[in-house]
């Protein structure tokens, strides 16, 4: 392996994407442009869902306990109280028209129940009798329908907090050992960049590859006393090189636009976006020997990206992943390169922590390059 | 070269049994297709050959087995004097496809950059060099422009740039004066005689039969067999003809008989 032969072809490479303003926008306004729309998307909290109530309480001993709900639910940001309608009946229907995602019930007898039922805890008589409140739920957005549940419970737990002066003798208490004020964002952002960095690095390669082989210029340079692993050589340090450039766009647009966290050192992170992209390109390569056009080679991106997207951990976590599916999982690259990046961005790991990302990715690499030199050796 | 001198030339490289290139019963199917068919050439040192046949007749297919890019079905070669595929003699090796196979997405000069890189040549001489190529195809004001905003002809030349750069012994050149105007393709074969009379062996095909006249010797494909070898004169005056065209008729003729 000579270097500047290698050299040779990672300059002519780069050369070449130089040359090509739209693709180098393209390169670096994707990345930016993923991170910007999930960020918006997914980094803020369920806001201002739209709820009605329908409050019937007549209260007793003087205490409307419904005023709590009320009051909590209307100053909840969660949630947005368009009115109150006067039946239930009315209320269902707001439902049923799509008006809003939920309408809260509380029923005539509410403060009454809950009242004789606080009572009876008070004076040590079996719990009989409790005020219930429900909730006329639109769960076609389970998402929604959870947060407005989980709201409204916790409007009702203020009234036996606050007003009854009921508290539980279980408490639940947390502690953030990893990513204290962690937001969503700062769990996604990583595998963000994993994806973009995979993204990139097959479809130039992909392309590029087909490309070459089909003007020949492949054929031409192999005449040459360049090696077959020369070549691989210098295409993975040249897309390398791009994968790592994008990725430190998204890091700093990431820090600047969402304020996310890097407890490690970024180097590491960037290390191990190099090592994927190396091995993505490797992958390209090889399947670009399969495609006899560049638009045959565009097909391949759905096949490739696809299970990387929804089983490599990028959006949730693998734990919610099916079992079934899990050991695909854990044999797509894009998951170590994920898990690696979270651990050092979030938990601020080092390289003795991640060892294992790192492991699993050179071998990807190593064994993604052989295949392509070797490829590359075989005549017809 | 007078067709006397020629005939004295290609003599004595015959008698000095100096061949850059040999080949030993050649063969190359595709598919039960025979593209090539025992194939035995001797390519004399210094001399400028030129394979000519119609499209289909196996010239470029064995050029391609030469400069290892296909492997043969059958028999064998030595470039150079090493077996094909080569590998040790690459740098000594030039190689000009007839798919121009150069970048389009980067500059004339770059192109004659990445092959100087992938010959390691020191930047001086490759810089010098690039200057006498740029000259020789008549590229020098157009050395920055991006290859692929280029015409047809202007590809073609950096292509056959890119193969001379690295000053090669031997040189493949497949179709190098396809779409090369007259001018220009005069130039080519006044460079080709300076290479020549430096020692080098070039290889070319073409279908321009009025140019293969100048080749030292000609070897005449018609569906994968070489069916004439020889100084054009000498083809000529076999058939009793005037031109190589009509040449290559009378040997296909006599080849169906």
């Amino acid at each position: 392996m000579k270097a500047q032969r290698v050299l040779a072809v990672a300059r002519r490479a780069l050369t070449g994407l130089r040359h090509d303003r739209r693709t180098i926008a393209f390169l670096l306004l994707i990345p930016l442009f993923m991170i910007t729309l999930f960020g918006y998307t997914f980094g803020g909290e369920l806001q201002d869902v739209k709820i009605c109530i329908v409050d019937l309480d007549e209260g007793a001993d003087n205490q409307t306990l419904s005023v709590i709900v009320v009051a909590y639910l209307t100053n909840s940001k969660t949630v947005k109280v368009t009115d109150q309608p006067s039946s239930l009946d009315d209320g269902i229907q707001r439902v049923r028209d799509g008006d809003v995602w939920a309408t809260v019930y509380i029923p005539v007898d509410f403060s009454e129940r809950a009242l004789a039922g606080a009572e009876q805890l008070t004076t040590g008589q079996p719990l009989t009798t409790i005020g219930t409140v429900t909730v006329y739920l639109d769960n076609s957005n389970p998402n929604i329908a959870s947060a407005v549940s989980k709201e409204v419970y916790a409007a009702v737990q203020a009234v036996a907090g606050i007003e009854l002066g009921l508290y539980s003798p279980i408490a639940l208490a947390s502690e953030e050992v990893y990513g204290e004020d962690a937001e969503f964002i700062d769990f996604f952002a990583p595998g963000v960049m994993g994806l973009a960095a995979m993204m990139v690095t097959f479809m130039l390669s992909i392309i590029t590859f087909v490309h070459e082989r089909s003007t020949h210029t492949l054929d031409r340079v192999l005449t040459t006393p360049v090696t077959e692993g020369e070549v691989v050589a210098g295409y993975a340090m040249a897309f390398g090189v791009v994968a790592l450039i994008q990725s430190t766009v998204i890091l700093v647009a990431a820090v600047l636009l969402f304020d996310i966290q890097i407890a490690g050192n970024p180097l590491l992170v960037l290390l191990v976006i190099f090592l994927l992209g190396v091995g993505n390109q490797g992958l390209g390569f090889l399947l670009s020997s399969l495609a006899r056009s560049e638009f045959q080679a565009v097909q391949f991106m759905p096949i490739v990206l696809f299970p990387s997207i929804l089983l490599a951990g990028v959006f949730w976590p693998l734990e919610a992943v099916p079992e079934l599916l899990r050991p695909i999982s854990y044999f797509i690259p894009l998951t170590y390169a994920v898990e690696g990046c979270r651990s050092v961005m979030i938990r601020g790991w080092g390289i003795g922590d991640i060892w294992l990302s790192v492991v699993v990715l050179v071998v990807f690499a190593i064994v993604m390059l052989g295949l392509s030199a070797l490829g590359l050796k075989r005549r017809r | 070269m007078s067709a006397k001198a020629r005939k004295v030339a290609v003599a004595a490289v015959t008698r000095s049994g100096q061949f850059t290139v040999e080949t030993d019963g050649l063969r190359k199917e595709y598919d039960g297709l025979v593209a090539v068919d025992s194939l035995d050439l001797r390519i004399g040192k210094g001399l400028v050959y030129g394979m000519i046949g119609p499209n289909g007749s196996g010239k470029t297919t064995a050029i391609k087995m030469l400069v290892g890019l296909l492997r043969p079905t059958s028999g064998g070669a030595r470039v150079l004097g090493e077996s094909i595929p080569v590998k040790a003699n690459t740098a000594r090796i030039g190689y000009m496809p007839q798919e121009m196979a150069v970048y389009d997405d980067i500059s004339v000069q770059e192109n004659l950059g990445f092959f100087a890189g992938l010959y390691s040549m020191d930047p001086e001489s490759a810089r010098r060099r690039e200057e006498e190529l740029l000259r020789m195809t008549d590229l020098a004001d157009r050395a920055d422009s991006l290859v692929g905003q280029l015409s047809g002809g202007m590809r073609h030349r950096v292509s056959l740039a890119c193969a001379l750069m690295h000053d090669p012994e031997l040189v493949f050149l497949d179709e190098p004066t396809v779409g090369v105007d007259p001018e220009l393709r005069a130039g080519f074969w006044g460079y080709f005689s300076r290479l020549k009379e430096a020692g080098k062996t070039i290889v070319l095909t073409t279908h321009y039969m009025d140019e293969a006249v100048r080749c030292d010797v000609v070897g005449m494909m018609r569906q994968g067999v070489l069916i004439a070898e020889g100084e054009p004169a000498a083809l000529m005056e076999r058939t009793g003809t005037t031109g190589l065209e009509d040449a290559f008729l009378a040997f296909a003729r006599e080849g169906r008989a």
